[in-house]
């Protein structure tokens, strides 16, 4: 159970506390590692930082006359007058300077109640609320005991990984005629099969829930095939012209391995590629976007987005692979909200598309409060916010009008938004 | 000085430390809900979403009103007016910051943030149309200009201190490379008046941040030790400037035009090499015998752009392959580290570990695939060559790593 229970990284590679310490660990309550926490660590939102409030007791004076001018004063007085939801006066009183000898963090004057994560714990084990292991393996942790490189590791191969490849196409590309196909072709083709025999002949059995890696580097052999499967597909299509000159079947067909890559493996990096893969399908690419004018780009990202949200909310439904659910989420959000406000910029015809946005602005903030994932509260904030002012100030020339209009919604959005975040903070 | 208390904010990152030590399965929940309690802070936070939406909107909410102010009242004001009205709301902006804070409790609200940044440009902005804007160009330096980058320095500096803001510290750190071109044509001099001030500020922040170990403000200072060890590198390294990998060559920005390599005496251009190959092994022994995750990161970025950097300053020509030749060298040290790391009793060797220990590794390791995952196909997609009119390899779309490319 609590092998299930501990989240895992990409590679895989979870730390092991000391056995004492993780027989103390043993009582941990399994419900703890809900699927809510999953779900939470993978969306890579940060809600549970939520939004932390108290009543403070200080007085407005001051303030108010001074945030008046730039009309802070509703704000600053809503807040200040707001129920507290983390009140600290239920909060146990803390003793001072118990630096459990470890000599960090001296109180000083005027921070009464100051207290080092040190002290905390050594009063929490003097009062049985964890345990000497615990207490010993946290303080540990603390002082950078062991000191964790798993993140600069993993940065460092990836940033190798795209080194090689970004070396590999320029060098393709530059020397090709001096190299001839058939070196280039061998030499592409022996990287990649060694990188998918890697995969194929270490990955563990397919599961449909969230799997760890099985070696460190299993993630970056993996990626470093689809970077170079992607540069051999491009190359045999141009030189030979395989696919008769349709890259739009090459962009397809390897939106599909990489799709299937991702959930056998899966892989976030290939499921990215994928997404991006199957939006370059779709006619989609970044550096093709031709503007807001363009109605056609519009029409294939509503549709590029409503397959993968319909799709994505599928295989969630079905369980298959879950925690992708996030990634597909954040790209199928961004581009519906680009496209829809592309439309709303047109000159003609653009009351539809603002219709469409306002549903989806509310669509979003709805999710992005059920689920409690502010990044969709966001997204329909700043998105929305720029479809109603295009709409407002559509024909306006006057600076005056301009400017005040914008002094006054952006108060009114920072007052909507504090008291949405009361709320996150009142649930969460 | 600080506007918050140290027991506010070292309840604040009790109460983080606590979060993620439970996400990890090293408390139970039952734990965790017993201790919750006792890590509740006075400041109001928020997540990071918020906090940027609130940073937004309280720029817009700034700059309209300033520019509504400017409009309503201020039909043609000449450039000395408008310029002491821009102190004026620097003033205002940055008694309004206080106010959040003090008053309201803000912290990395975004609000108060805003409110902070915009308090430095309206300052430098009004600095500069009040005292400098009619002056005509001239081409000897003029030292009084230096006023304006110098204020925005000090101030930045003063927010960082008053506020905790690292970004201000780097902000103060972006005003240092404007001063020495109002006092000398001599780039050389340039340089190492930029370092001079790096170096400095890091010998301070040094002497300072021992003392803090194992609290609130380690972290601070953490970054700000590694943002002035970069500093430092970035001004040393002259070959940096006319490298094309920075898309947004922001150190030609700094210094303006870049100057060619000729201009720097001998002496000052091989003693830069050295320095940059000296640099790097410092800043990783530092960050190592510190286990400062950000000193570290500082030093494998110098190391990296040092080897990156050492054929343009031979005068080497740089090769197609050379890129293969990092790749294959960054992954063999991660692996080779990673091995030795893992071969030793409990995964742990000096102190070192290459298992995850925390819940924000992995966080960002989700962002990280998530985000580079959609762009890096992009980014390595390399230019057309010219040298190769036969080959043609152009575009690369950001879909399938460039599959969409041709040649």
């Amino acid at each position: 159970m609590h092998e299930t229970c501990l989240p895992h990284g990409p590679s895989g590679t979870q730390y092991q506390p000391p056995l004492a310490c993780a027989a103390a660990l043993g009582c941990r309550v399994s419900s703890f590692c809900c699927s809510d926490l999953w779900l939470s660590r993978t969306l890579f939102i940060d809600e549970l930082g939520g939004d932390q409030w108290r009543s403070p007791k200080a007085e407005f004076s001051i303030a108010s006359s001074l945030t008046h001018l730039l009309g802070y004063s509703y704000f600053l007085s809503a807040a200040s007058l707001s129920e507290c939801t983390m009140s600290n006066s239920w909060a146990e009183p803390v003793a001072l300077g118990s630096d459990a000898g470890y000599g960090h963090g001296v109180p000083r004057p005027g921070n009464e109640g100051f207290m080092t994560i040190f002290a905390r714990l050594e009063q929490w084990k003097q009062q049985s609320k964890i345990s000497p292991e615990q207490h010993a393996h946290l303080a540990g942790l603390s002082r950078g005991e062991p000191f964790s490189l798993f993140l600069e590791l993993n940065v460092l191969l990836y940033a190798g990984v795209l080194a090689f490849v970004a070396g590999l196409g320029w060098t393709v590309s530059t020397w090709s005629a001096q190299l001839g196909d058939l070196l280039i072709l061998t030499v592409l083709s022996t990287i990649l099969a060694v990188c998918f025999w890697y995969c194929f002949s270490r990955a563990s059995a397919w599961s449909p829930a969230e799997t760890s890696a099985p070696s460190p580097i299993f993630d970056y052999v993996l990626y470093l095939g689809s970077l170079i499967w992607s540069l051999e597909l491009a190359y045999l299509e141009t030189r030979f012209h395989v696919l008769s000159g349709r890259l739009d079947f090459d962009l397809l067909a390897t939106a599909v391995l990489f799709f299937f890559l991702a959930y056998r493996f899966d892989n976030r990096f290939v499921l990215s590629l994928g997404l991006s893969s199957l939006a370059g399908w779709f006619g989609l690419t970044i550096s093709r976007w031709s503007g807001p004018q363009d109605a056609a780009y519009r029409q294939y990202a509503i549709v590029y987005c409503v397959l993968v949200g319909v799709v994505a909310a599928i295989l969630q439904r079905r369980g298959l692979k879950p925690h992708f659910l996030g990634t597909y989420l954040n790209v199928v959000a961004n581009l519906l909200f680009w496209a829809l406000l592309s439309g709303v910029f047109n000159r003609e015809g653009y009351g539809l598309w603002f219709l469409a946005l306002l549903i989806a602005c509310a669509a979003s903030l709805a999710w992005g409060l059920r689920r409690r994932q502010f990044a969709f509260v966001a997204y329909a904030s700043v998105y929305g916010y720029v479809g109603v002012s295009s709409m407002f100030l559509r024909g306006i020339s006057d600076a005056t009008a301009i400017l005040g209009y914008f002094v006054v919604t952006g108060v009114a959005m920072l007052v909507l938004l504090v008291q949405i975040g009361r709320r996150f903070g009142r649930s969460a | 000085m600080r506007l918050y208390s140290a027991s506010s904010e070292e309840t604040l990152r009790a109460r983080k430390l606590l979060k993620d030590w439970a996400g990890e399965g090293y408390l139970t929940k039952a734990q965790y809900q017993l201790l919750e309690p006792e890590t509740v802070s006075e400041l109001r936070t928020t997540n990071i979403f918020l906090r940027l939406v609130l940073f937004l909107f309280t720029l817009l909410i700034v700059g309209a009103a300033a520019g509504l102010f400017f409009v309503v009242f201020l039909s043609r004001p000449s450039e000395q007016t408008a310029g002491v009205f821009s102190l004026i709301f620097a003033a205002v902006c940055y008694a309004a910051a206080e106010v959040a804070v003090s008053q309201a409790r803000l912290y990395r609200y975004g609000i108060e943030e805003a409110l902070a940044v915009c308090s430095v440009g309206f300052l430098c902005a009004g600095m500069q149309i009040a005292l400098f804007s009619g002056s005509p160009y001239s081409a000897k330096t003029d030292a009084a200009q230096s006023l304006v980058p110098a204020a925005g320095a000090v101030f930045s500096l003063w927010i960082w201190r008053r506020f905790g803001f690292s970004y201000a510290f780097l902000a103060a750190m972006i005003f240092v490379p404007f001063l020495p071109g109002y006092w000398t044509f001599s780039h050389s001099a340039q340089h190492l008046i930029v370092a001079g001030f790096y170096a400095t500020g890091l010998a301070g922040v040094a002497a300072v941040r021992s003392r803090h170990r194992s609290d609130y403000l380690e972290e601070g200072y953490s970054l700000v030790e590694a943002m002035l060890w970069l500093g430092i590198y970035l001004a040393a390294n002259l070959q940096l400037l006319s490298l094309s990998l920075l898309s947004f060559n922001l150190p030609v920005r700094w210094w303006g035009v870049t100057p060619a390599t000729s201009e720097f005496a001998r002496p000052f251009y091989w003693g830069t090499w050295v320095l940059i190959w000296c640099l790097p092994p410092i800043v990783l022994a530092r960050g190592f015998r510190q286990k400062d995750r950000f000193v570290i990161a500082v030093g494998a970025i110098a190391a990296t752009l040092t080897i990156v950097c050492n054929k343009p300053y031979l005068g080497w020509p740089r090769h197609t392959w050379d890129p293969i030749l990092l790749g294959i060298l960054l992954t063999a040290v991660a692996v080779f580290i990673r091995r030795w790391l893992a071969h030793s009793p409990g995964g742990i060797r000096h102190g070192f570990t290459a298992a995850r220990l925390s819940g924000k590794d992995k966080h960002w390791m989700n962002v990280g695939s998530n985000v580079l995952g959609l762009v890096s196909p992009q980014s390595i997609t390399p230019e057309p060559q010219t040298s190769n009119p036969g080959v043609h390899f152009g575009g690369g779309h950001s879909g399938g790593g460039g599959a969409s490319s041709d040649f």
